[in-house]
């Protein structure tokens, strides 16, 4: 058998294995399609960065192979006819496509409780969530499935889930990787962004898909990506630890982990100040108004009309518009677009998303301040909490958002950003979080495998 | 600031959402507690700001004007619920006529 | 009680460039539907627009013609409504911050004279896609095509007085965007289309009255038309002490009638923001400037120019001067050595196709010189669209002008012989019969006499007789 017809084959036994398939993390995968993938990866040239590496893709990232459901009755089946530019990237480095995971519905959670197709289970434990929006991705790289997997970033969606499943999640820059292919939730916010279980893999993969893209017109063309090998040690490096990640309520083990963290950086030669970024608690609420805004109208396409799942209705176009809309989308994206358009609407457009983008500008601001003062990276804890249980914040949809609370800040300045393992509590993984200035994942990635390598993530902090 | 039952009917209709009436009191209430957690950003103090950038003297990269292959895997054909006669086909306008 | 009429419209033209706003695909017509389209312009997720750079020189083009101040940095917007004909369920357009502003475009109105209509702002956005009703009974056939076609949107201020000054101004806008090569403004097929806003309010007073928006406007005549109906409606409201509502009226052609929209309609709430998907477009002065270098003598400088520097009539200049292609002729002629009044006159009277400019000056040059009569030229004329020699084609046809006196006098003496009559009658004082003769002499000669040697001729001959 071919070299990427084993791979193939050792894929799909795990995909169909017993505690892979109950976790819920794939929407679409078959042999047939890991087949054609391998057959596709044996006739290139074998020095592909990505050489056979089977990667999954969350699913609203379309492929022409696979159907996109955005996890969303509304696009149940619908097969695009384009790939995202991701996707080529990955597939021209020798990569496969692996299967398509499962995410909250549209981009919007932090649970992957809001899918059409059902949840994702946490992979240690069932009883909880896997974090989100891209759950589907995190759990199938925790459950040792795949490699890598890409996932995205609105709002923290890639670094929550990989703290909750204790693999390394990272997003990048914004405008460092091209969008053509991502289905738009919030477009100033979005982010292609990549799970692995190591540092240097997730490192060699955003490699292959960063660079500017004509086909994005806010793709950057800023200094190319420049993975560095880690050093000896951090020495020379000023780590920043911002004050108002740190709350007096922090969880215990959670703040055990981060010392645990820090003491590592102090024993490897960093030097660690405290800091104040004080427009942190506007985040969240700015958050909640830009990106369901943004959402609102760049979920207007789905009517029904061109593609994706019609709603039957006797009536006129409207009434198809609303049926199918009204049906066809789930409980939280059908609040986020009531949000998004309240918060855009006459009367309220200056209040709300004037001064969220204001807001916006602020936070933005206190991060610049930061670097600017001599800080090559900020540490914080990725999430408030481990992995919760699934059910136990679905009643409120604003205990759901504050899980956003740490990463949603660098998600709104358009900074690179990383969680990877620090410890554990009672089992649970806990996830540190480092936050670089523009364009400098490169630094952040070496430090932060020089602190993987010495750290032992699957300790207890306490 | 509270969110009335009027307020999202209207809104639902601005979002063309049709809404099963049986859910309208759950939905404001949510809505009502979300736009009610949003507006902390009124309490937040000026944040007043020039909104425009310092002008740079330079172009914005733009797409050059030529025809491009749409290289399409899949035809309007093949993606649309209803398609006759090459073209998409939806519902009598009615309502939305003449606005 | 004396109203004062006060017009504004809004005109969207599209941009004559090959590829559409935001994508690659074709702007061509006449093909076969949706078959110029792509995941952009179809609204597919997980599209992106890119801004076309030949649109965004047109446009700028069009503003520097209009005299408007070009933005260095302006801003696409997201006007967000549902519509059949559009895929993304929002419009990429600009908003608070258009590409320019502050033009002006001067008409000629034949109540004020020459008067300047200021150009609130021009902007640039993508057109809609086709709805066709009839094609399938009870539903709309949606044909996206021209979804994302670039389109420049005009709004003149509220200074225009009259339906015929509106219709005036598009004359001018249309002559003015295709001397500038921006569009075709043909609104019968689509490439300009006119919204117009007029509203009343008594001489004297500067407080604007409740406009009404008419849309639905397929032709300048119609423009004019639409606007005289609505003008008479919203007068004989006013003068039943009745007040004028803020709609939107529909031009129905077949009745000439303005009638409002059948729904109540509430006000759109387009929800604008700026498209996070595009960033600012940024406009260097530099590049400003050489757009400007580009655009060509405009109408108003041509026509003062060709009257000044040709002592032509300020008539003749305009109508010249009406489409750039025909005074470029014009100039091309009299450069081939051709007297100006005649080029004039032969550019201007002659329909079909036209010679080389070379030909035709020197088919004016034969007339000029007696060679050729003018009648005998306009018949040559036709002939010489492929080029040619004038003097062969004159020749072939057998139309050079004689001017051998013996041939002359032998058709002078034929004809005073064949009517004595008249002859004894203008030898007796009926001078005016002298046009008769010359006419028999023509006609002898199958019109090759050159009449300007007959008449002295016959005036001799007759007396003498």
């Amino acid at each position: 058998m071919s070299g990427a017809g084993a791979v193939a084959r050792a894929v799909a036994e795990r995909l169909a294995a017993a505690d892979v398939a109950r976790l819920n993390a794939t929407l679409a995968w078959s042999e047939a399609a890991l087949a054609a993938e391998a057959a596709r990866v044996d006739a290139l040239p074998d020095d592909g960065v990505l050489h056979q590496w089977p990667v999954a893709i969350k699913d609203n990232i379309v492929t022409t192979d696979l159907p996109t459901t955005c996890g969303s009755r509304i696009l149940q089946g619908y097969r695009s006819p384009f790939n995202a530019t991701v996707v080529e990237r990955l597939r021209a480095a020798g990569a496969m496509v692996a299967c398509k995971t499962n995410l909250d519905e549209f981009a919007m959670g932090s649970s992957t409780e809001h899918s059409a197709f059902g949840r994702v289970l946490h992979p240690q434990d069932p009883s909880r969530v896997p974090g989100g929006s891209s759950g589907g991705s995190a759990a199938l790289v925790a459950a040792g499935a795949v490699a890598a997997a890409l996932g995205s970033e609105t709002g923290g969606s890639v670094r929550q889930p990989a703290s909750f499943c204790g693999v390394v999640g990272v997003k990048p820059t914004y405008g460092r990787v091209s969008r053509y292919g991502l289905v738009a939730f919030g477009s100033s916010l979005d982010c292609v962004s990549v799970f692995a279980r190591t540092v240097a893999i997730a490192g060699q993969l955003l490699e292959v898909i960063a660079g500017p893209d004509s086909r994005d017109a806010t793709s950057v063309a800023a200094p190319k990506l420049a993975l560095q090998p880690p050093g000896a040690s951090l020495a020379g490096t000023t780590i920043g630890i911002p004050r108002e990640y740190f709350p007096a309520d922090l969880d215990p083990g959670i703040q055990a982990a981060c010392n645990r963290a820090m003491d590592r950086m102090r024993d490897l030669g960093a030097r660690l100040i405290e800091v104040s970024l004080p427009h942190t608690s506007l985040a969240v609420p700015a958050y909640y108004i830009v990106a369901p805004a943004e959402a609102a109208a760049n979920l207007a396409r789905f009517d029904g009309a061109r593609y994706g799942v019609r709603a039957e209705s006797s009536g006129d176009v409207r009434a198809l518009y609303r049926a199918t809309r009204g049906r066809g989308f789930g409980a939280e994206v059908r609040r986020r677009i009531l949000v998004g358009t309240y918060v855009l609407s006459a009367g309220y457009h200056e209040a709300y998303y004037g001064r969220a983008q204001a807001a916006r500008r602020r936070i933005t601001g206190d991060f610049s301040a930061a670097f600017a003062a001599g800080v090559d990276l900020l540490f914080t804890p990725t999430t408030p909490t481990t992995a919760f249980r699934a059910g136990e914040k679905t009643a409120d949809p604003v205990a759901m958002y504050l899980a956003d609370v740490f990463v949603c800040p660098a998600s709104l300045a358009g900074l690179p950003a990383m969680s990877f393992p620090i410890g554990r509590s009672e089992g649970l993984p806990i996830g540190g979080q480092l936050i670089a200035p523009p364009f400098a994942e490169g630094v952040m990635l070496a430090a932060a495998a020089r602190l993987e390598a010495a750290l032992d993530p699957v300790a207890e902090a306490r | 600031m509270s969110v009335s039952r009027e307020e999202v009917e209207r809104i639902a209709g601005l979002a063309a959402l049709a809404l099963d009436p049986a859910e309208l009191p759950e939905l404001t209430a949510q809505m009502d507690r979300i736009v009610g957690f949003v507006a902390r950003l009124a309490e937040a103090g000026s944040l007043e700001e020039p909104r425009e950038a310092p002008d740079t003297p330079v172009d914005s990269p733009l797409r050059e004007d030529v025809v491009l292959p749409a290289d399409l895997a899949r035809s309007p054909a093949e993606l649309a619920p209803e398609f006759v006669d090459g073209f998409f086909v939806v519902p009598r306008l009615g309502a939305m006529e003449e606005s | 009680m004396s109203w004062e009429t006060v017009i504004g419209l809004e005109v969207h033209v599209q941009l004559d460039t090959r590829s559409k706003m935001f994508c690659g695909c074709s702007t061509g017509f006449g093909n076969p539907p949706n078959t110029n389209v792509c995941p952009v312009c179809l609204g597919l997720p997980g599209a992106l627009p890119v801004p076309n750079a030949g649109a965004v020189r047109l446009g700028v083009r069009a503003a520097l013609a209009l005299e408007c101040t070009v933005q260095p940095r302006s801003i696409f917007a997201r006007k967000n409504y549902f519509y059949p004909d559009l895929p993304k369920g929002y419009q990429i357009s600009q908003y608070d911050r258009p590409l320019a502003s502050g033009g002006r475009l001067e008409i000629e109105s034949s109540d004020r004279g020459t008067v300047p209509v200021s150009i609130v702002r021009l902007h640039l956005e993508e057109d809609a896609g086709k709805l066709l009703h009839d094609r399938i009974p009870g539903k709309t056939a949606i044909d996206l095509n021209r979804a994302g076609t670039p389109l420049a949107e005009i709004v003149s201020g509220p200074d225009l007085r009259s339906p015929a000054e509106a219709r005036e101004y598009l004359n001018a806008l249309k002559q003015i965007l295709r001397y500038a090569g921006v569009s075709e403004c043909n609104m019968e097929q689509g490439s300009l289309r006119v919204d117009g806003n007029i509203s009343l309010r008594r001489k004297g007073e500067s407080a604007l009255g409740t406009r009404t928006e008419i849309k639905n406007l397929n032709s300048f005549a119609n423009v004019e038309r639409a606007l005289s109906a609505e003008r008479d409606r919203q007068e004989a409201l006013l003068a039943r002490g009745e007040t004028v509502e803020q709609v939107t009226l529909l031009f129905h052609p077949g009745s000439g009638q303005v009638r409002p929209m059948r729904s109540k309609e509430e006000s759109h709430d387009y929800r604008y923001f700026d498209d996070p998907d595009l960033p600012p477009l940024l406009l260097a002065p530099a590049t400003i400037a050489a757009i400007g270098e580009e655009l060509p003598e405009l109408p108003a400088a041509k026509r003062s120019r060709l009257r000044d520097g040709y002592g032509l009539s300020a008539y003749d200049a305009g109508v010249l001067a009406a489409e750039r292609s025909t005074a470029d002729y014009f100039e091309a002629v009299c450069a081939a050595g051709a007297e100006p009044k005649a080029a004039a006159n032969w550019v201007i009277n002659e329909t079909g196709a036209v010679p080389p400019a070379g030909v035709l000056a020197e088919l004016i040059g034969l007339v000029e010189d007696g060679t050729l009569s003018h009648q005998a030229a306009r018949r040559i004329y036709p002939e010489l669209a492929g080029g040619g020699s004038p003097r062969d084609a004159a020749e072939r046809l057998g139309l050079l002008q004689v001017r051998d006196t013996d041939a002359l006098a032998a058709w002078v003496d034929a004809v005073i012989a064949g009517h004595p009559a008249e002859a004894a009658r203008y030898r007796a004082g009926e001078l005016k019969l002298m046009a008769f003769f010359t006419g028999q002499v023509m006609k002898q000669s199958r019109g090759q006499a050159d009449p300007r040697r007959v008449q002295p001729m016959l005036a001799r001959r007759l007396e003498d007789g």
